[in-house]
């Protein structure tokens, strides 16, 4: 497990392309000057699991609808980056991603209209914005 | 495939502002400072779509996401806005225990999706390109397109291809997210209605307008004005 934290972060920080001439400095390097399809999508990784922690750590559930928004423009964003990968291999139907990601916005929009709306109705109940004093469904 | 000079350097500066400004909307004590870190973090995300070759969504991006549901957000915090937050009365975080267990829980998730970016790096296509060789690619494909009204650059293809395979492959989809928005539309307005006026539109029940009328009598003259 450890092995692969390791491996992982030094992946981070390594070219993925093509084979690395010289050494681990040279290629790290090369991943710096040379950003691939890796890096957009350990970007991408990394704000779906910064969404994720906001989900789970906040009490404003205002904040965690922004969280959401934000794991599904980590979403959006891996979307991206693999129509670009799909453009650059010569893929017929590269552009796919790009279609799912205007649904994506499409959804995002609508999930935050009706969320928000439910957030107005609650509050103007019950008062209060907090999820843990939101607990009429627990016994 | 891989970015090269200036598209590089733009690459980590969005990517590292995007990843700060989102670990910001999480941890910022007052929702509105939480919203306005969310917008940057959005718009660096559309700059990241702009390198990415995708200029159509990077603008669907600003203006439906920046443009629309953030000032939504933003209407909704100054409409509930409690105050107690800011003031740091109230703790922004849920307790101890469950803070702990989820941040073990995000942790696990990175170790995952380090394992499966490195696994699945491997098996795709590698491209045996220079960096040179790409941009020489990209330089022979942007001859191929049409010159801007002042000359110094080029005009994308992008919007026109998504456009129209959006309407070859996707129509269907469409339709149905559009109908999508529409009930959205129409279940936002009836949950965010007071009582008053659902009561105006006769919408509410006997019992609970029995027990509301208690506080305020204008909701019977209000139902049975409706009745009329």
């Amino acid at each position: 497990m450890v092995n692969y934290f390791f491996q992982g972060l030094f992946f981070f920080l390594q070219e993925a392309g093509p084979e690395p001439s010289s050494g681990i400095k040279n290629a790290m390097l090369e991943g710096l000057k040379h950003p691939d399809l890796s890096k957009f999508l350990v970007v991408g990784a990394l704000l779906f699991i910064i969404g994720v922690a906001g989900v789970l750590t906040r009490r404003n559930i205002i904040v965690i609808f922004m969280s959401i928004e934000l794991i599904l423009n980590a979403a959006n964003l891996n979307f991206i980056a693999m129509s670009r990968y799909l453009q650059h291999t010569g893929n017929v139907n590269a552009l796919a991603g790009q279609i799912f990601t205007v649904f994506v916005i499409v959804v995002a929009a609508a999930e935050a209209a009706i969320g928000l709306g439910i957030v107005i109705a609650l509050y103007r109940n019950k008062e209060t914005i907090w999820v843990d004093e939101i607990d009429l469904l627990k016994w | 495939m891989p970015l090269s000079s200036y598209e590089s350097l733009f690459f980590w500066i969005f990517g590292i502002a995007a990843i700060l400004a989102g670990l910001l909307t999480v941890m910022a004590r007052n929702a509105v400072h939480s919203a306005l870190f969310l917008i940057s973090s959005l718009v660096s995300v559309a700059a990241l779509f702009v390198l990415s070759g995708a200029e159509f969504i990077a603008g669907v991006q600003i203006l439906v996401y920046v443009g629309g549901v953030m000032v939504l957000f933003l209407f909704v915090i100054m409409l509930v806005n409690v105050g107690a937050e800011e003031e740091g009365r109230e703790e922004i975080f849920n307790n101890q225990r469950q803070v702990t267990a989820s941040l073990v829980f995000c942790f696990l998730l990175v170790l995952g999706v380090l394992y499966a970016v490195n696994k699945g790096s491997s098996t795709l296509v590698r491209q045996n390109l220079s960096p040179e060789a790409v941009s020489e690619q990209q330089a022979v494909r942007n001859a191929t397109l049409n010159r801007s009204a002042t000359g110094t650059s080029t005009i994308t293809k992008d919007t026109e291809q998504v456009g129209s395979l959006l309407y070859r492959y996707g129509s269907l989809p469409f339709e149905i997210a559009s109908v999508l928005l529409l009930v959205a539309i129409i279940g936002s307005v009836m949950l965010a209605r007071t009582l008053r006026q659902e009561a105006a539109v006769d919408d509410v029940d006997p019992e609970v307008l029995n027990d509301e009328a208690l506080r305020d009598p204008e909701l019977i003259r209000l139902e049975s004005a409706s009745r009329e």
